[in-house]
C-alpha cells in the first residue's frame, strides 16, 4: 500500500519519535533557519507526515496566498512519491486533500482572536477540525511574546501541535542551546526546536531543543535540489 | 491604406459589471468622430449605446462576444476589440487577449477593484497585456480614486502610477489635473468636446507636486535621461516623462492611471492621449505561433509584411451579406485575390472581399497589412482559425480544446423556432469550439454542450434574442463518466443457430484500466484465432459499447482492450457476428473490472466579507466541496474550494441569499474525480428508474 510504504519511507521517522509526538499536545515547535534554507519545505514535509496518517493540518501562511501553498504540497508530494504510478498518487492526493485546510493572513492582519473565530467557524460546522497547525511567516519580534502566550492557550485547549518558522538572522549570535536570539527569549514557550544549518553543500537538520536522544545521533539533511529530508 | 505600423493599436476595454465600459466606449467614438450622437446605455431615446449591440449583454452586464471597432485618434488608427471577463468564456477571452496588444483597464471610483477586476487583470496578467488604468465614474457620490489607485497597489500589485489628480469629486467633480504637464484640464461644451487648459487652482498646487514627485520617482526608474533631469531640479520635458512611462508600461511594471467620469463627459480625450502615447504598437509586442509540423514548437513571428502570412480568424458575425469573419494579420499581408491556407483542415482559400469595420459601416481595403485589423467577406471557416500562406504550417491557437462538463436538453417551441434554433446552432458551435451540439438518438431532443450553467444559458438567450427562436429548457446535466479500475478477463463466444445464417464468434482478452487515453485497442492475436478481416468488427464492438456505459449511460473513458485469443467458423463467422461477440465479451468483463464513476469537479473561488466566511463555507461544504483553503484580505476574504459541478446548480442564488448580495463566485473546470459510493448508488438508482419511466 503506498499509503504506509510513503510513511516507513518517510525519513522524519528518524527524527525518533513519530515526528508530531515529539510535541505533548498543546505543544510548540519551531523550525529555525535563515531565509531561503527551506523552513517552509520542511514544514510541508513535517504536514505530509501526518496527512498521511489521516490526521487533519491547518497550515497557517503569512506571507504567501492560497496557490502558492498548494504549489508547495504538490512539489514536495510529487518528489516524495515519483516512483509510483500516475493513477495512485492521484487517489492518494485526492485522499489527503480533505485533511488540509489552508489559511492565509496579511501579517498585520494576523491576531490570536481572529484565529479563534475562523477555527470556530470551521469546528461549529463540522468543516474541518485541525489536530496539527502550522504557523509560517509569523515574524518574532518583540511583540510577538503575548501573541504566543494566546496561541498557545488556544492549542492547549483545542489539543492541537503547532509548529511555528523562525527566521533567523546571520549577524545575530545564537543565545544558550543554539536556539537564536529571537527564539530564546520564548524558549519557555517550546517543546521543541530544529535548526536547518548549511553546511558546505549540504543542509543539516539539527535539533535544538527536546526531541528522543535518537534525534541526536541521526544524521539528517535536507537535499538542496529537491527540499526533501534524506539521510546521509 | 496608409500604413505606419508604429501608428496603429490594437486594444482591448476590460471592466468590472457596471464600471461603465459601454459608455467609456461610447465616448471614445464620438470623440475620434466616428458617431455623432451620444447615445446612453439605458438611454430615454430608446436607441442604446452603439456597442451594445447584444441587448443581453446589458441585462447580465457581461461582453460576450467580442467585436472590433476601429477608430482615428491623433493620426493613430486605434481598432477597438471588447473583451469578455467571465470565466465561463475562456476561450473567447483567450481569443480576444492574443489579438489585442493593450488594454484600457476600467475601474470604479467608487468599487474599486472588484472580485471580476482580479479576474480580468490575471488573464492580462497570463498573457502579458500592458495595461492603462481609468478610473471612471469619478462624478459619484463616495468616489476616490485615490484609493482605487492604493487598491491597484494591494489587491492587483501594480505598480500604479496616479497620472492625473480630481479636481473637485462627487458631484463636484469639475477636471483633473495633467501633472505631466502641470496643467489643469477643463472640459466645456455640451459633450464635453472643447478642452480648456488652465494653471492648476491654488489649493490644488501643493497636491498635485506632491503626486508629480511620486510620478517622477516611478517613471525615472525606467529612463536615466529622466533620472538625470529630476537630479538638476530643472525643467522637465514632459515627453521624456511619458517616454519614460512608456517603457514601464510596456514590460509591464508600470500601470499608469488616469480618471475621469465617461457619462459626465470628462476627461476621455486624455486617456485617448494615453492610448496613443503609453500603449503598444503591433512591433513592441512579441507573437508567437506554434508549429504543427514539430509538436506545437513556439516559434516568433514578425510584423514584416514581406514574410509570408500568418493570420488569426477571432470572431466571426453574420451580416446581411453573409458571413463576416474577423482577422488579424500578425506577419505578411493578406491581399484581395490571395490564396491561403486554413491551417486547422488544410482547405484553400481565395480571398475575395477585404473590408475595415467602423461601428456599422465598412470600407473596402486592398489588403489588411501585418499588425492590422480587418475582415473577410464569405470565407468559411470558424473562429480560431489560422490562415497562413502555403506552405506554413503554424497556428496561432493551440488545437486543444476542453471537453463540455454540462449538457442542456433544449426543445423548439414552434416549426419556426426549430427553423432558426438550427441556425443559431450552426452559428454558435462555429463560433466556439467549447460549445457542442448533437441529436440524442433516443429521446429525440437536442442537446447542447458547454463549459458551465452560464455558458449555456446565455447561447439560450442568444437564440431566442437573435434568431428568435423559442426553446424550453431541460434540467441541465452533468457530464459523468464511466471508467474501470482494474484488470478484468473475457472469454464470450457469440452463436445463433437458429433459423437463417448462423452467426458465431469467440473473442477472448482483457480489459484494463489506462491513464490519459479514452481508449486504447490492443491486438495480440497470433496464429490467426481470428481471422484479420474480423479484427476491425471486433474493435468496432467495443468502442460501440463506450459511447454508454453500462452503469448510468454515460461515456466509459481510460479502458484499454487487449484480445490474445478467439476462434472462428468458416461458415457462420461475419463481421456482424464479431461486433456482438465484442459487445458480449464487454458486457461480459465490465462488472468484474470494478467499474467507477466520475464527474468534473470545478475550481470554486468565493469572494466575501469576513463576516459571512463561516456561513459560505458552510455552503461549500454542504455541496460535498472541499475547501482548499481561505485567504484574508482585511475586510474581504476569498475561500478556495473544489466542489462537485453536479452540486453547483443554482449557487448564485443561494449565496445572494446567504451575503445580502454581497459576495461574487468565480467558477472553472479542474478535473474529473471518482464520485463517492453514495452517490454513485443514487445515480444507477436514478437511471433504472428513467429507464422504466421509458419503459
Amino acid at each position: 500500500m503506498l499509503k504506509k510504504d510513503l510513511i516507513l519511507r518517510n525519513p522524519l521517522r528518524l527524527l525518533g519519535a513519530e515526528t508530531d509526538e515529539v510535541l505533548p499536545p498543546g505543544g510548540f515547535g519551531a523550525v529555525v533557519a535563515r531565509a531561503g534554507v527551506g523552513k517552509t519545505a520542511l514544514m510541508v514535509q513535517l504536514a505530509l507526515n501526518s496527512l498521511l496518517r489521516d490526521r487533519n493540518v491547518l497550515h497557517i501562511s503569512l506571507d504567501d496566498p492560497v496557490g502558492k501553498v498548494t504549489l508547495w504540497y504538490e512539489e514536495v508530494f510529487r518528489s516524495l512519491a515519483d516512483q509510483y504510478d500516475n493513477a495512485q498518487i492521484n487517489r492518494l492526493r485526492d485522499s489527503i486533500l480533505s485533511h488540509r485546510f489552508i489559511m492565509t493572513f496579511q501579517v498585520e492582519g494576523f491576531s490570536v482572536p481572529k484565529l479563534t473565530e475562523r477555527l470556530t467557524d470551521l469546528t461549529e460546522q463540522g468543516i474541518f477540525t485541525p489536530r496539527m497547525m502550522l504557523i509560517d511567516g509569523l515574524p518574532f519580534d518583540e511583540q510577538v511574546r503575548p501573541m504566543l502566550t494566546e496561541l498557545k492557550e488556544l492549542a492547549r485547549q483545542q489539543d492541537l501541535h503547532v509548529w511555528l518558522s523562525v527566521r533567523s538572522h546571520r549577524h545575530e549570535e545564537p543565545g544558550p542551546e543554539g536556539l537564536p536570539a529571537q527564539l530564546a527569549a520564548m524558549a519557555d514557550l517550546f517543546e521543541a526546536a530544529i535548526a536547518l544549518q548549511p553546511e558546505g553543500k549540504q543542509i543539516h537538520i539539527r535539533a535544538l531543543k527536546g526531541g528522543s536522544a535518537n534525534m541526536e545521533k541521526s544524521q539528517l539533511f535536507l537535499d538542496p535540489s529537491s527540499m526533501l529530508i534524506k539521510k546521509k | 491604406m496608409k500604413h505606419d505600423i508604429r501608428k496603429v493599436r490594437n486594444i482591448g476595454i476590460s471592466a468590472h459589471i457596471d464600471s461603465g465600459k459601454t459608455t467609456l466606449t461610447e465616448r471614445i467614438l464620438y470623440y475620434t468622430n466616428r458617431i455623432h450622437a451620444i447615445h446612453d446605455v439605458k438611454g430615454k431615446d430608446g436607441v442604446g449605446a452603439t456597442m451594445d449591440s447584444m441587448e443581453l449583454e446589458k441585462e447580465r452586464g457581461i461582453t460576450i462576444a467580442s467585436a472590433a471597432t476601429f477608430c482615428q485618434w491623433n493620426n493613430h488608427e486605434i481598432n477597438i476589440i471588447d473583451t469578455p471577463g467571465h470565466v465561463d468564456f475562456t476561450i473567447e477571452v483567450e481569443r480576444s487577449l492574443r489579438v489585442l496588444d493593450g488594454a484600457i483597464l476600467v475601474l470604479c471610483a467608487v468599487g474599486g477593484v472588484q472580485s471580476q477586476s482580479i479576474t480580468v487583470d490575471q488573464q492580462m496578467k497570463r498573457y502579458e497585456v500592458p495595461c492603462v488604468a481609468f478610473v471612471n465614474k469619478c462624478d459619484r457620490s463616495g468616489a476616490n480614486p485615490l484609493r482605487v489607485v492604493a487598491k491597484l497597489k494591494e489587491k492587483l500589485g501594480h505598480n500604479a502610477v496616479a497620472m492625473q489628480l480630481p479636481i473637485g469629486l462627487e458631484a463636484d467633480f469639475e477636471g483633473v489635473i495633467d501633472l505631466v504637464k502641470m496643467k489643469a484640464l477643463y472640459f466645456d461644451g455640451d459633450n464635453g468636446e472643447k478642452i480648456r487648459e488652465e494653471p492648476i487652482p491654488d489649493h490644488l498646487v501643493d497636491d498635485a507636486l506632491e503626486k508629480r514627485e511620486e510620478l517622477l520617482d516611478a517613471a525615472s526608474m525606467f529612463s536615466d535621461d529622466l533620472m538625470e533631469a529630476v537630479l538638476e531640479e530643472g525643467d522637465i520635458d514632459p515627453e521624456l516623462i511619458l517616454s519614460a512611462v512608456r517603457a514601464g508600461t510596456l514590460t509591464r511594471q508600470i500601470t499608469p492611471v488616469f480618471m475621469g467620469s465617461a457619462y459626465k463627459n470628462k476627461a476621455v480625450q486624455p486617456l485617448l492621449d494615453a492610448v496613443v502615447d503609453l500603449l503598444p504598437c503591433p512591433l513592441d509586442v512579441k507573437n508567437e505561433a506554434l508549429d504543427t509540423s514539430d509538436d506545437e514548437r513556439p516559434v516568433v513571428l514578425e510584423a514584416d509584411e514581406s514574410k509570408p502570412l500568418v493570420a488569426l480568424a477571432f470572431k466571426l458575425e453574420d451580416g446581411q451579406y453573409g458571413q463576416l469573419t474577423y482577422l488579424r494579420v500578425y506577419q505578411g499581408k493578406l491581399a484581395k485575390g490571395d490564396t491561403v491556407i486554413n491551417v486547422r483542415n488544410g482547405k484553400k482559400i481565395k480571398i475575395g472581399r477585404v473590408v475595415r469595420m467602423h461601428a456599422d459601416q465598412m470600407e473596402d481595403i486592398p489588403a489588411i497589412y501585418a499588425g492590422y485589423i480587418g475582415a473577410l467577406f464569405g470565407v468559411d471557416c470558424a473562429s480560431g482559425d489560422t490562415f497562413v500562406s502555403p506552405g506554413l504550417s503554424l497556428t496561432m491557437t493551440s488545437m486543444f480544446v476542453p471537453e463540455p462538463v454540462i449538457s442542456l436538453a433544449i426543445v423548439p417551441k414552434d416549426n419556426k423556432s426549430q427553423i432558426n434554433m438550427s441556425k443559431a446552432l450552426n452559428r454558435f458551435s462555429k463560433e466556439d469550439p467549447t460549445f457542442r451540439t448533437y441529436m440524442d438518438e433516443e429521446t429525440n431532443e437536442t442537446i447542447i454542450e458547454g463549459m458551465g450553467e452560464l455558458h449555456l444559458e446565455v447561447y439560450v438567450e442568444r437564440m431566442r434574442r437573435e434568431y428568435n427562436a423559442e426553446v424550453t429548457t431541460g434540467q441541465p446535466r452533468v457530464a459523468y463518466r464511466e471508467t474501470i479500475t482494474r484488470r478484468a478477463e473475457f472469454n464470450y463466444t457469440h452463436k445463433k443457430q437458429t433459423g437463417g445464417a448462423g452467426q458465431f464468434g469467440r473473442i477472448a482478452g482483457y480489459l484494463e484500466p489506462v491513464t490519459d487515453e479514452e481508449f486504447v485497442f490492443d491486438n495480440r492475436i497470433t496464429g490467426g484465432a481470428i481471422p484479420t478481416q474480423f479484427i476491425p468488427a471486433c474493435e468496432k464492438g467495443f468502442r460501440q459499447c463506450l459511447a454508454k456505459g453500462p452503469m448510468i449511460e454515460y461515456p466509459v473513458t481510460g479502458v484499454r482492450v487487449v484480445i490474445d485469443d478467439g476462434a472462428a467458423h468458416s461458415v457462420d463467422s461475419s463481421e456482424m457476428a464479431f461486433q456482438a461477440a465484442a459487445r458480449g465479451a464487454f458486457l461480459e468483463a465490465y462488472p468484474k473490472a470494478a467499474p467507477v464513476i466520475h464527474e468534473p469537479i470545478m475550481k470554486v473561488v468565493v469572494e466575501t466579507p469576513t463576516e459571512f466566511q463561516g456561513a459560505v463555507m458552510g455552503s461549500l461544504n454542504q455541496r460535498r466541496g472541499i475547501i482548499v483553503g481561505t485567504q484574508d484580505e482585511g475586510v474581504s476574504c476569498a475561500i478556495e474550494a473544489q466542489v462537485p459541478l453536479a452540486e453547483m446548480f443554482g449557487y448564485s442564488t443561494a449565496l445572494r441569499s446567504l451575503t445580502q448580495g454581497k459576495a461574487q463566485f468565480t467558477m472553472e473546470f479542474a478535473h474529473y474525480k471518482q464520485v463517492p459510493q453514495s452517490v454513485a448508488e443514487e445515480l444507477k438508482k436514478k437511471k433504472a428508474e428513467e429507464k422504466k419511466h421509458v419503459a
